[in-house]
C-alpha cells in the first residue's frame, strides 16, 4: 500500500476490534476450561468446546457472563473473562482437537 | 542506536534464537523438574510441564502407589453409585507421553544440594521441585486416636485402604446402630466432605431400610460448608436421622477409646457401632520436614507463582499448601498445578508466561440426583490467592437443577482425572 492516508485509513477500518486474537493467551487461559470440558462427550451435561466456531463461543460465553445463560459455574468462569480474553479463547478452541 | 545492517540482523537474529532454546539453568543436559505427590495437584503439573516444553524439561513423578484411589468421589462410592475401581487410576497414560514415575516414596529433601532423597537412598537431582504431598492426619487432636485407633475407628480421610474399611463397617450396620463421625476443625481437607459424607450414611441406611440408625456428627466448628444446603437436604430426605451438635451443643469433644467404640463428649457418651474420626489436617510429612510449612502446620506460598515462601526453587501446590481465600481441594490442587506450570516453564524453558488466576468448584451429592454446588474465581490479590467470584447452589431449587448438578459433576470427574493422570 503505497499511499500512506490510504495505508492508515485501512488501519482504522480493521480497527482494534479485529487485532488477531491471541492464541498463546488463548490456550493458557483455556486450562481452566478443559478442568471440566476435556473429555466431554455428545451425551454429557458439559459440552464439548473444542472445535467450536469462534463466533458462536465468544456469544455463548459472553451470554453466560451477562447472565443471560443460566449455569452458576460458567456464569462465575465467564464474569472475569475481558473480551479480549474471550476472543482469545475461542480463536484457540476453533483451532484445537479435543485431546 | 545500532544500524540495522543485514550482518548486525543475522546476529540479533541469531542471538534471540539461542536465547529462546537454551535452558534457562545452567548446567549438563536438559533442566529438571522432579515432583513429589501423584495426586490432583502432582500429577496435572507434570503432564502439563511435560506437554508444554515438548521434552526439552526431564519431568520425573515421584509417587510410592502404582495405583491412585482419588478421595474426590470417594464419598459417592460410599454411598454405592461408583465402583472403587472407578475411582482408582495408574500412570501407565502419563509414562507413556514421556513423564518419568518412580514408584518409590520420597523420604527427604536436601534443599541446599537440590536433591530429592528416595525412601531406597537414591538421590534425584532437581532444578526446580514441586511439592504436592496433600496432608496428613493429626491424629493426636483427638485423644485417645491412633494411627492404630484408626483400623477401628477410620478417619478415611487419605483414600485407599481406610475407604475401603469405612464402606465395610458402613454395610455391616444392623437398624437400630449409631454412627458418630467427629468432624475436623478447619483448615482441612475438602470443606463440605464430612457432610456429604454424613449425607452418604443415611443414603445407604435408608436404601437398606433403616428405621431407627441414628447419625450423629460432633463438629468442632460453629458453622460448616454450605450448612443450610446440607441441613434442608438431610430434613427432607432423611428425616430424624442425622444429628448435628456443633461444639455449644456438646460442650467439647473429650476424646474416643477405640477398644470400647465410645466416643466422649461434655454433653454424653456415645456408643457407636461404626465410628468415623476425622482429626485436624496438616501438611504431609516431607514438607514439613524440609521447613517449608509455617507454625499453623501448612506451606506458605506465593500467590502470583505457587512457589513456596521459603526456597523459591520450590512450588507447594494442592492440599498441603496455604490457599489463601481457595478451599483445599482437588479441583483447586489441579488449578494451581496449571499456574505452577506455566511459571516452571517460564523458568525453565523461556515459554511465555501470563499473570496467574484460578478456579474451584465444590460439588456434594445429599440424595439420589440432588447434588449441590460451590465454587467461585480466584487471583493474587492482598498477599494471599483472593477471591474474585463466588457462586452457591440455593435452597429449594428444582429438582431438575439439582440432578443437572449431579451429571455435571460426574462430566466434571472424567475430565479432571484425564487431565491428571493422562
Amino acid at each position: 500500500m503505497r499511499n500512506p492516508i490510504a495505508a492508515i485509513a485501512f488501519l482504522a477500518l480493521i480497527g482494534p476490534a479485529s487485532a488477531a486474537p491471541d492464541i498463546e493467551l488463548g490456550r493458557y487461559l483455556a486450562r481452566e476450561c478443559v478442568t471440566c470440558h476435556r473429555s466431554a462427550t455428545a451425551t454429557s451435561t458439559i459440552p464439548s468446546i473444542f472445535g467450536m466456531a469462534e463466533t458462536t463461543f465468544a456469544v455463548v460465553v459472553k451470554a453466560y457472563r451477562d447472565k443471560q445463560l443460566g449455569n452458576d459455574v460458567m456464569q462465575s468462569i465467564a464474569e472475569r473473562l475481558k473480551d479480549d480474553e474471550i476472543d482469545a479463547l475461542a480463536a484457540y478452541f476453533a483451532r484445537t482437537k479435543q485431546p | 542506536m545500532i544500524e540495522l545492517t543485514r550482518r548486525n540482523f543475522t546476529l540479533l537474529a541469531g542471538a534471540s534464537l539461542s536465547t529462546l532454546f537454551a535452558p534457562a539453568v545452567l548446567g549438563q543436559g536438559k533442566p529438571k523438574l522432579v515432583v513429589i505427590g501423584g495426586g490432583p495437584g502432582g500429577g496435572t503439573v507434570a503432564r502439563y510441564v511435560n506437554k508444554d516444553l515438548n521434552g526439552a524439561i526431564d519431568v520425573t513423578l515421584i509417587e510410592p502407589q502404582k495405583n491412585f484411589t482419588t478421595c474426590f468421589f470417594s464419598n459417592v462410592h460410599l454411598g454405592g453409585y461408583r465402583s472403587f475401581q472407578s475411582i482408582t487410576h495408574n500412570y501407565n497414560k502419563m509414562r507413556k507421553e514421556g513423564v518419568r514415575v518412580i514408584h518409590e516414596a520420597a523420604a527427604s529433601i536436601d534443599r541446599d544440594k537440590k536433591q530429592v532423597v528416595l525412601a531406597g537412598g537414591k538421590r534425584i537431582p532437581y532444578d526446580r521441585l514441586v511439592v504436592a504431598p496433600g496432608i496428613d492426619i493429626k491424629f493426636d487432636s483427638v485423644p485417645g486416636y491412633s494411627e492404630a485407633a484408626s483400623l477401628i475407628m477410620p478417619h478415611a480421610w487419605k483414600p485407599g485402604p481406610q475407604t475401603q474399611l469405612l464402606v465395610k463397617k458402613l454395610n455391616a450396620l444392623k437398624d437400630g446402630d449409631t454412627i458418630v463421625m467427629i468432624a475436623p476443625p478447619n483448615p482441612y481437607r475438602c470443606p463440605p466432605g464430612p457432610y456429604e459424607r454424613i449425607s452418604m450414611f443415611a443414603h445407604v441406611l435408608k436404601n437398606k431400610g433403616h428405621k431407627k440408625s441414628k447419625i450423629i456428627v460432633l463438629d468442632p466448628k460453629p458453622a460448616f460448608s454450605k450448612q443450610a444446603l446440607f441441613l434442608e437436604g438431610w430434613e427432607k430426605h432423611y428425616p430424624g436421622m442425622i444429628e448435628w451438635q456443633d461444639p455449644k451443643m456438646h460442650g467439647g469433644i473429650k476424646g474416643i477409646d477405640a477398644k470400647a467404640g465410645v466416643i466422649k463428649t461434655d454433653l454424653a457418651d456415645y456408643k457407636a457401632a461404626l465410628a468415623n474420626v476425622i482429626p485436624a489436617q496438616m501438611a504431609g510429612k516431607i514438607a514439613r520436614d524440609a521447613n517449608l510449612a509455617d507454625a499453623s502446620g501448612f506451606c506458605p506460598i506465593d500467590p502470583e507463582t505457587m512457589k513456596s515462601k521459603m526456597d523459591t526453587n520450590i512450588f507447594v501446590i494442592g492440599d498441603a499448601c496455604i490457599p489463601g481465600d481457595m478451599p483445599k481441594s482437588a479441583f483447586s490442587a489441579n488449578s494451581q498445578a496449571k499456574v505452577a506450570a506455566m511459571v516452571i516453564g517460564g523458568e525453565l524453558g523461556n515459554a511465555r508466561t501470563f499473570p496467574a488466576r484460578y478456579a474451584n468448584t465444590c460439588w456434594s451429592l445429599i440424595e439420589t440426583d440432588d447434588d449441590v454446588k460451590v465454587g467461585g474465581t480466584y487471583e493474587p490479590g492482598d498477599g494471599k490467592i483472593k477471591q474474585v467470584t463466588t457462586f452457591i447452589s440455593q435452597k429449594g431449587e428444582a429438582a431438575d437443577l439439582r440432578k443437572q448438578n449431579y451429571k455435571e459433576s460426574v462430566d466434571w470427574y472424567a475430565s479432571i482425572v484425564a487431565d491428571v493422570f493422562g
